[in-house]
């Protein structure tokens, strides 16, 4: 059998465990006896079959009773007044007397209710209580100024299993106490020397199975004096008011399972009682007193054990809170540095890392990551890049809360086994689900060993016939394990540390997006003022520019006779300089409306664009003597085509004007690169381009040739392609060799 | 007579218009130094390293000094000047800024690259003669340039 196989049993066998209805087991231990009564009459609707041992009377003769036929009527009247209060127990116990033949009979008689039926149990008492009830109220002061001068939740435990056992007088006292997985551990312990000592060994949770923990919850104390007791069945099986088994999840007489009796066996154990100690509502922990010999402890012993618990579990988690005061301090002081941190800096992450104290400090983590729009920065020990982006995907689509940690990464998220060293333990806070904003703290593997009280798996026996049965382990001897993959766990308070952050994180996003709205807002403002500048400088600057040019062209016309080919020469540069002033003019305003103006898209047949685009540019073309060549027809694209009209214009004029070689051709087509966006490009064989000026190219007024060079030009042209490409979600770029061709490339969606 | 016939001078320059002003007034200063000029920054970097067109060292003697105007086609000034300044055969050639930029972004790169002086074209012409003839005969008549032609 394989170790897995193994493991899939001891999971049948825990269902196994969880579903024992311990609540109805039909039987009682023999030590006292009990009664199921109508109410208000007082009925006798069901008892336990052990009547005659110690009340002299077999149950037929109890049965559909009045109980008057063993209670005098001031006892019935003493029993009837303490069920008046609301809560029954406050009344607990009632002395009862029982005349017998020849003597009195003395019990404690306790009481609650069950399904509708009133309970009444009996345990035998001698008569001299009186005086046993002040020497132990005694014993409990004692415990309690003691346990009031102590000082940790060490301390505490310790004072506690001692005057447990001074009280009580059993071998062993111990107080365990469970973990978030039900896991206990034996945290104090008293006992003599010759007992073996389970003093910090650990208990699995299968141990004490769910049903079994509710019941320690419902009911905080648990007598069993005797562990080989005949169990005493309760008659009739059935609770004739409910045609259902008695509910006993309250009584001090329930029988105890099977199972839990083999396993106190195992241990060694005859007698044994437990005290719950509960917390916040919840079950924290028990007090476990064992005994080698049958051992019974009145009602009132274990009602002062009981309170001696309550109180102290009241001190403990004071004390266990006010332990983590201190750190829980320094991590409110780191906490608002980095607020601090994160307020100063222009990037809030910079804040978060660049400093000390450092989001590491906050949780106590080795590394730690934070996800950014897709930018990743990290502090400390982490996982490599791929990994951590891998890890955010997966945290991304498997966990929905804010905050996600577990001190095992591996065992939900299997890869992160190679990450052992760094993140066995990780912590996960949701910034944004939406844009896969993170922070992720991680913690390296800490190997380590746990004392188990006997091994944790219990055995498994595969009988003949192939059934298997499940029985309590056997040994309680000390057997180690050792824990791999796993981080030191995450406190509650870092939980809590890192989801301030989170809130911190988020004001200061908002902050920040604020901010940026209102330079949005100026860049607006300041972009509307360019825009009319652009105007006004087009205009204003056009008036003088345009008296510059008439005046020139009026010297020439009245004056030409007088001046010499010196002077004509002088002028004509003057006229040429004032058109390209109004050139350079033109660029300037043309590209500042450029991105003002809306796109007119549309399914555009790009061959009809090229086309008369080419047409426009014939007479230069015819001129230059330029091959154009189309290798197969252009794709239609969803687009302003007035706008890429004026991209391959630019793009085609570049072509032609940069070029010289005797046999000039241009080639215009298209990348097949699916699905999309699709690449167009514009080829020729001209003069090239050195690699250094690629970039540059495409600078507003840019030129890489003096004006009298090529035809000149205002060094606009590419920077509004360029523009245009953007506007259109694209890209532009050109690859060249210098002296021999250029290709520009760029992007445009296609139909879809 | 203004300046040293062994003394070449290099002006990088790409407005023909703004070329022929200097010449104008150099030849009325009368001005001995013979005048290099490169029309944009890769064409002078190829003159100051005698590569390219310029490849003969007799006829393209290195500058003695080089007057630079920022806003070139192609390699631009301030690319030029980075150029000059990184090469330790050649960053002793005073250079002379000339440019219409009064960026102060401008001015104080060109200082961090220790040019020699950091003059503005002004528009009136004046002023611009006036700055000019300023120039022939300081950097030109008064200061000692180094000997280029030996070196």
């Amino acid at each position: 059998m394989s170790t897995n196989d193994i493991t899939n049993l001891v999971q049948i066998d825990i269902s196994n465990c969880n579903k024992e209805p311990i609540h109805i087991p039909g039987f009682i231990q023999p030590h006292g006896v009990l009664f199921a009564l109508k109410e208000p009459d007082l009925t006798i609707l069901q008892v336990s079959d052990n009547t005659f041992n110690l009340l002299g009377l077999h149950p037929e003769e109890l049965l559909n009773k009045n109980l008057n036929i063993l209670l005098e009527l001031e006892q019935i009247n003493l029993l009837k007044d303490s069920l008046n209060p609301d809560d029954l127990l406050i009344g607990n116990p009632i002395e009862l007397t029982i005349k017998s033949d020849s003597h009195s009979l003395h019990f404690d008689g306790i009481l609650h209710r069950s399904d509708g039926s009133l309970i009444l149990e009996l345990e035998p008492t001698n008569s001299e209580k009186g005086n046993a009830f002040f020497r132990f109220y005694h014993l409990v002061k004692i415990a309690m100024t003691k346990l009031q001068s102590a000082s940790t939740l060490a301390e505490i435990s310790q004072i506690l299993v001692k005057e447990v056992k001074n009280i009580t007088g059993f071998d062993r006292v111990m107080l365990y106490r469970f973990d978030e997985n039900w896991h206990g551990t034996v945290i104090a312990e008293e006992k003599p020397e010759y007992l073996t000592p389970y003093l910090g060994l650990r208990y699995p949770a299968s141990d004490i199975p769910t049903q079994a923990r509710k019941l320690y919850s419902t009911n905080w104390l648990r007598l069993i004096p005797n562990l080989d007791y005949q169990p005493a069945a309760i008659l009739p099986t059935n609770n004739p008011l409910t045609d259902e088994p008695l509910d006993l999840s309250k009584s001090v007489l329930r029988s105890v399972s099977p199972l839990h009796i083999e396993y106190m066996h195992n241990m060694g154990v005859t007698a044994s009682m437990s005290i719950s100690i509960m917390k916040d509502g919840h079950l924290w922990g028990l007090i476990a007193c064992h005994h080698q010999a049958p051992k019974y402890i009145p009602y009132e012993i274990r009602h002062a054990c009981e309170f001696l618990g309550q109180m102290t579990s009241l001190e403990m988690a004071a004390k266990e809170d006010s332990e983590d005061v201190e750190y829980k301090m320094q991590v409110k002081s780191w906490h608002s540095k980095l607020v601090e941190y994160m307020s100063l800096e222009n990037n809030f992450i910079d804040g978060l890392i660049n400093n000390q104290p450092n989001i590491l400090n906050l949780v106590n983590a080795q590394g730690a990551a934070i996800c950014f729009h897709g930018n990743y920065s990290t502090v400390g020990k982490t996982p490599e890049q791929q990994d951590i982006e891998n890890l955010v995907e997966w945290i991304n689509q498997n966990q929905q809360e804010e905050i996600f940690y577990t001190d095992s990464l591996a065992q939900v998220y299997p890869q992160a086994e190679k990450l052992r060293a760094v993140a066995s333990g990780l912590m996960a806070l949701s910034i944004s689900k939406s844009q896969k904003n993170y922070v992720l703290w991680f913690r390296p593997e800490v190997v380590r060993t746990v004392d188990w009280g006997g091994n944790p798996n219990k055995p498994v026996e595969v009988k003949q016939n192939g059934s298997i049965h499940l029985s309590p382990r056997k040994s309680f001897e000390l057997w180690q394990e050792t824990v791999l993959l796993k981080s030191l766990p995450w406190k509650s308070y870092e939980v809590n540390a890192a989801l301030e952050l989170r809130s911190a994180i988020i004001g200061m996003v908002l902050r920040k997006a604020d901010e940026l709205a209102q330079l949005n807002i100026e860049l607006e403002r300041s972009n509307n003022e360019l825009d009319a500048f652009a105007y006004i400088a087009s205009h204003d600057l056009k008036e003088p520019l345009r008296g510059i040019h008439n005046y020139s062209n009026f010297l020439i016309e009245d004056y030409g006779e007088t001046i010499n080919e010196e002077g004509k020469k002088k002028l004509k540069t003057l006229i040429r300089l004032t058109q390209r002033m109004e050139d350079l003019i033109d660029s300037l305003l043309h590209f500042s409306r450029l991105g003002r103006v809306d796109l007119s898209m549309q399914p555009t047949d790009l061959n009809h664009v090229v086309h008369s685009s080419l047409d426009l540019l014939s007479a230069r073309i015819d001129e230059m003597k330029v091959d154009i060549q189309i290798p197969r027809p252009l794709p239609t694209v969803y687009c302003d085509r007035i706008q890429v009209g004026e991209v391959f214009n630019n793009l085609i004029t570049n072509s032609i004007k940069y070029n010289d070689k005797a046999e000039k051709w241009i080639e215009i087509g298209y990348i097949d690169e699916p699905p999309l966006p699709i690449t167009f490009y514009v080829r020729d064989n001209g003069i090239g381009i050195r690699d250094k000026h690629f970039e540059a190219i495409f600078r507003i007024f840019k030129r890489l040739h003096g004006p009298s060079k090529y035809g000149g030009g205002t060094g606009a042209g590419l920077t509004i392609a360029k523009k245009i490409v953007e506007r259109h979600g694209g890209k532009i770029w050109v690859d060249s060799t210098y002296g021999e061709g250029s290709t520009f490339y760029f992007t445009l969606q296609g139909v879809k | 007579m203004i300046g040293n016939f062994s003394r070449p001078l290099l002006v990088i320059e790409d407005s023909d218009e703004d070329f022929e002003a200097l010449c104008r007034i150099m030849e009325k200063q009368s001005v001995a130094n013979p005048v290099f000029r490169c029309s944009d920054g890769d064409e002078a970097l190829d003159f100051i390293y005698h590569t390219g067109t310029y490849n003969n060292c007799q006829k393209f003697p290195r500058p003695a000094i080089i007057l630079l105007d920022l806003n070139l086609p192609g390699t631009d000034g301030r690319e030029v000047l980075e150029q000059i300044k990184q090469d330790e055969d050649i960053r002793y050639i005073p250079v002379v800024v000339f440019t219409t930029s009064s960026n102060p972004k401008d001015i104080e790169i060109c200082y961090r690259y220790c040019v020699a002086s950091y003059m503005l074209k002004p528009i009136d012409i004046n002023r611009l003669v006036e700055t000019i003839q300023s120039f022939i005969t300081y950097w030109l008549d008064i200061v000692i340039l180094p000997d280029a032609v030996n070196n």
